[in-house]
């Protein structure tokens, strides 16, 4: 399957001129370049898939540093671990035999431009058979162009927005469901609150969002499902903050001029922090908070106090009690055994996402990228997420449309899971009994 | 009405810091008409200095602020002595000082990178998320407190400057510093102390901060602008000038809320300083110099 | 040899007009001649973009000495506004880039005109509040810059192929005008200004006039560069194109290079390029501080930078010229 620049008129007319005068060169470059769409770049070629590579490398970045470099970490934990299973094993089985496989990791600094071009040289310098993808949407967005453009599959467990998976991708493959669906999670369980009496009818809801295409999806989710339950619901207040502002108070006193049963906030882990100290500070206590993916970080509990965090919701991709047999246990065993800690969700999608390319090369047995993406696409496999299998559907852009776990802080510090009600292990508290007044 | 008196505490309580934070950028711009955009290096250091300390030895953040003032001046010194000194005075210095500072920014950004990761940090003590309640309205202690130590700060300052002989020396240099040669007043030596001591109160009022507020080696840019936006307003170098411009800043600020949406709030502080740079470069009470 | 010369304006000096379509013939063969690989043609690409972002920066920082902290406003505007028009289908795509280039002016010549007044320190702090306001609210306006996502445009490999030559050429027009600025009256008025703006009103110098001219033409090329940085990347987002790291990264392209000289950005971007190249793999957090130390030493040492360099390696072997 090797594939050369198409023959043209285009490329004989600026190859001659290549010795001509300067002038004449400019002018008719500038025309054979204008009018000349069918010019393509050098491509590389496609292994064939008679002969077995004797390696395969796999290409990813991640943010090592820079403002995601926490979490970048994490899914490197993910990602290393997942490689090292498939070496324990040998390698991945193609063709029969074992084949090491190696991850080739760069740091993209979080940095979109610098994730293009780490990528480029991913694809066109280190030449490697596939690439997994980095952490956070924007990156995630850039680099998906890059993987398109230079037809290689695009395995991510980073990137969220819908936006990503709406372009006619065929080379981008998501594992991570969108945002609105994480709304859309806690939303039910509100629902199923407010059913049983334990929050008034209509509930005033106030959304704040971080302005980033993960805030502004978990605010559309919000709002979807206000609409979709006409009078059970009433949003009065919706805010955008700037992510990793300093001063949350001008809209911590919105929040509180608006006299809330429910708060949802859409933020990240330092405005998570920075904001719920504000708002405990200032005495506001709502009926229901919560901030989105954010709330069961030991980090937040050590950085504000179990008291602080006590109910708070949050809706995960993952979590690690859903780890009591099968698939899910051998992760969360083989982890804690290499990390000596208990896995959260950012560990689980790295995982997942290595294991699922893992997977489709090798029930396409070979290296040929438009063969393992076909597999990817048509891909139906037993999985620790949510819900138990994963596919990548076709109609969803090849995104990965798995539940989320919705889970409560409890005062004793643990944080159950208390939706969907099938895995389930508590119920969850509404309205939170510690509000005085 | 109940909201408008929360406000305007809460903007009370941000001047307070304000002003300390813009002081040391002031005096700097006042005496050697240098505009030290390491400014907000220093409050970056100030910040992680608070951490660390507090941290690793466990002393309270508002404890350690004599040793930031210590560390701050030295640093400022040896700028000063090292880099600044050199640099052509006046305005062909202008640019120069600016881009060379700025570089000593950029380096002090990294060496925090590379020491303490590009994670937020902050400082945590057992009474960060107590409050006071004042006139009805639950206010933050650590804010409070604060503003306390700024405002006796500034009154200290002020005391400085007006009653003691270096403060005369130094408003003198900032006057005329060609005429203090004349003199015999050791204007070098009035530089350094002077770019010392600016840089002091630039890391102390990084290390308040510290304790208001997550930080990671990129912060002090937009506390820097805000700086500017003081200095320029208040005029340079009286402290009641510096404590009024902060305040209709912190006001601005706080009660943009009722106005702009949430996110747009950060961007008045920019749109302000445009404006007055604009109609009123001479600060609203028309000062340029010390005085 | 004086006959052919006539056809040449005076101002041009041969050796120069040699170099430059020497240069130009080489970078366009080039990617015939040698068989570059993907990456290295598009990091040849990226580098003439930055190239001319730096020349049309010098502009204002080094002909009219009024250092911009926030050109990434106009780069960004430019930007979004072409990538809008790309998304409207606007043929050919090249007019997109104008049109962001135009938009991009206008802007700079809006919060320009006022704040020009300023001299030195003040204007360049006046700069970075407009660079931050700017990304603020522009962040949050949407329905132009698509909000914290940003906007993605349809993959067109092709052009990016072809990009190359566009920017090439882009560069080569920019440079023409570079040392046309310099070396024309507009030129001999902004260095008039920069020595000393009473003076040079006194004498008659339209001081307004070429400022605002110069800040709008450096924000329209930056606004260009903006627009073809859309098409080569697909998708851009605010944080990215108005980030003040960007609006830093002018700076110090130019101030590398040697603020005021003529080629001299172009120098600096050469080098910044490369540094980001070389470091991007290995030690991806240490550019800032490397950048913070060359910045330094320049300004202490060598304050026109490399050409600085060069100007002392040129005049040591040739001690009979005169005074650059």
């Amino acid at each position: 399957m090797m594939r050369g620049p198409k023959p043209s008129l285009c490329s004989e007319v600026t190859m001659q001129r290549r010795s001509g005068s300067f002038p004449l060169a400019l002018a008719a470059s500038l025309l054979a370049a204008a009018a000349c769409k069918q010019s393509t770049p050098e491509k590389s070629s496609a292994t064939a898939a008679a002969s077995l590579p004797d390696k395969i490398v796999i290409g990813a970045t991640l943010p090592l540093t820079g403002a995601e470099a926490r979490i970048g970490g994490f899914y490197k934990e993910g990602y290393e671990l997942a490689f090292e299973e498939a070496m324990k094993a040998g390698g991945i089985l193609v063709g029969g035999k074992r084949i090491p496989v190696t991850l080739q990791l760069l740091d993209d600094t979080t940095t979109q431009a610098t994730a293009v071009s780490l990528a480029d040289r991913l694809i066109n310098v280190d030449k490697v058979n596939f690439l997994l993808g980095t952490y956070s949407t924007a990156l995630v967005q850039a680099q998906s162009s890059a993987a398109e453009q230079n037809r290689i599959p695009y395995v991510n467990g980073g990137g969220a927005a819908t936006a990503i998976y709406q372009q006619g991708y065929k080379w981008i493959f998501g594992l991570l469901a969108p945002v609105e669906l994480l709304a859309d999670a806690i939303m039910r369980w509100l629902d199923i609150q407010q059913k049983s009496g334990k929050l008034p009818k209509p509930s005033i809801v106030a959304v704040v969002w971080e302005n980033t295409s993960h805030g502004k999806d978990f605010r559309n989710g919000v709002s979807e499902f206000a609409k979709s339950h006409p009078g059970d619901y009433q949003v009065v207040l919706d805010e955008a903050f700037e992510l990793n502002a300093k001063d949350f108070s001008a809209l911590i006193n919105a929040v509180k001029a608006a006299k809330a049963d429910v708060l949802l906030v859409d933020a990240h882990l330092p405005d998570y922090i920075t904001m719920q100290r504000q708002y405990v500070t200032e005495g506001m206590c709502n009926k229901v908070l919560s901030y989105g993916a954010r709330g069961s970080e030991k980090q937040a509990a050590d950085a504000l106090g179990q008291k602080n965090v006590n109910y708070v919701l949050s809706a995960v991709w993952w979590n690690s009690q859903l780890g009591s047999k099968g698939l899910n246990k051998h992760f969360v065993d083989i982890f804690r055994a290499k990390y000596n800690r208990q896995p959260e969700w950012y560990q689980a999608l790295g995982y997942e996402t290595a294991r699922s390319l893992f997977t489709a090369i090798e029930q396409a047995d070979s290296v040929d990228r438009e063969a393992v993406r076909a597999k990817l696409a048509s891909m139906e496999i037993e999985s620790i997420l949510p819900g138990g299998k994963l596919r990548f559907p076709a109609e969803k852009g090849q995104q990965a449309h798995n539940p989320f776990v919705v889970q409560q802080n409890m005062p004793d510090g643990s944080a159950p899971i208390v939706y969907p009600p099938d895995v389930a292990n508590a119920a969850g508290v509404a309205p939170r009994p510690d509000c005085k007044g | 009405m109940a909201r408008g008196l929360e406000l305007l505490l809460s903007a009370v309580l941000l001047a307070g810091l304000y002003a300390m934070m813009a002081y040391g950028l002031g005096l700097i711009y006042g005496v050697l008409r240098i505009v030290n955009l390491n400014h907000g290096g220093m409050i970056m250091v100030g910040a992680y200095l608070g951490w660390y300390l507090h941290e690793r030895a466990g002393i309270d953040p508002y404890l350690s602020l004599p040793i930031a003032a210590v560390v701050g001046f030295a640093t400022g010194v040896v700028i000063y002595g090292g880099l600044v000194r050199y640099l052509p005075r006046g305005p062909a210095g202008g640019v120069q000082s600016l881009l060379l500072l700025f570089g000593v920014w950029l380096v002090l950004r990294n060496v925090a990178y590379l020491q303490f990761t590009g994670n937020d940090q902050a400082i945590r003590t057992d009474y960060s998320t107590k409050a006071v309640v004042v006139l009805g309205s639950a206010l933050s202690l650590n804010r409070l407190i604060v503003f306390a130590l700024a405002a006796l700060l500034l009154v200290a300052l002020d005391l400085l400057l007006t009653r003691t002989y270096l403060g005369k020396a130094i408003r003198a240099v900032a006057q005329n510093a060609d005429s203090c040669r004349v003199a015999g007043i050791d204007v070098e030596r009035i530089y350094t102390f002077t770019f010392g001591f600016g840089t002091a109160l630039a890391t102390m009022a990084g290390l308040l901060l510290g304790t208001l507020f997550p930080f990671n080696p990129t912060f002090g840019a937009g506390e820097l602008l805000k700086s500017f936006v003081i200095v320029v307003l208040g005029g340079l170098g009286s402290v009641l000038g510096t404590a009024v411009a902060a305040l209709i800043l912190a006001i601005v600020e706080v009660f943009a809320i009722l106005l702009l949406p949430a996110y747009l709030t950060g961007a008045v502080g920019f749109v302000l300083l445009v404006l007055v740079l604009i109609f009123r470069p001479g600060g609203l009470f028309g000062q340029r110099v010390l005085g | 040899m004086s006959t052919w010369r006539q056809f040449i304006p005076e101002w041009l000096s041969p050796a120069v007009l040699a170099v430059f379509v020497a240069a130009a013939a080489v970078l366009h063969a080039l990617p015939y001649v040698v068989a570059l690989s993907p990456y290295d043609h598009n990091q040849l690409t990226l580098a003439f973009l930055f190239i001319a972002t730096a020349l049309a920066w010098n502009w204002i920082g080094g002909f009219a000495g009024q250092i911009s902290f926030g050109h990434a406003a106009m780069f960004g505007v430019g930007g979004f506004a072409a990538a809008r028009a790309l998304q409207m289908q606007v043929a050919p795509f090249w007019v997109p880039w104008l049109l962001g280039g135009l938009v991009a002016g206008a802007y700079g010549l809006a919060w320009g005109h006022p704040t020009l007044r300023l001299r030195g320190p003040y204007f360049s702090i006046a700069t970075i509040g407009v660079g931050e306001a700017t990304r603020l609210v522009l962040t949050y306006w949407q329905g132009f810059t698509g909000g914290a996502s940003g906007l993605a445009l349809p993959i067109n490999a092709q052009l990016k192929y072809s990009l190359y030559w566009y920017a090439l050429y882009f560069l080569a027009l920019v440079a023409i005008a570079s040392y046309a600025i310099r070396n024309s009256r507009l030129g001999l008025g902004l260095l008039s200004i920069k020595s000393d703006v009473e003076a040079a009103a006194d004498v008659g110098v339209p001081v307004v006039f070429c400022q605002d001219l110069v800040l709008f033409l450096s924000g329209a090329v930056v606004g260009v560069a903006g627009g073809i940085y859309a098409s080569y990347f697909s998708f851009i987002e605010p944080s990215d194109m108005f980030g003040f790291d960007r609006s830093i990264s002018f700076v110090l392209m130019a101030v590398i290079g040697g603020v005021g000289t003529v080629f001299g950005p172009g120098l600096g971007a050469v080098v910044f390029v490369l540094l980001r190249q070389f470091l991007i793999a290995s030690y991806p957090q240490l550019y800032l501080g490397l950048y913070g130390l060359l910045l330094v030493l320049v300004v202490l040492f060598e304050p026109l930078g490399i050409s600085g360099l060069i100007f002392r390696v040129a005049r040591r072997l040739r001690p009979h010229r005169g005074a650059t």
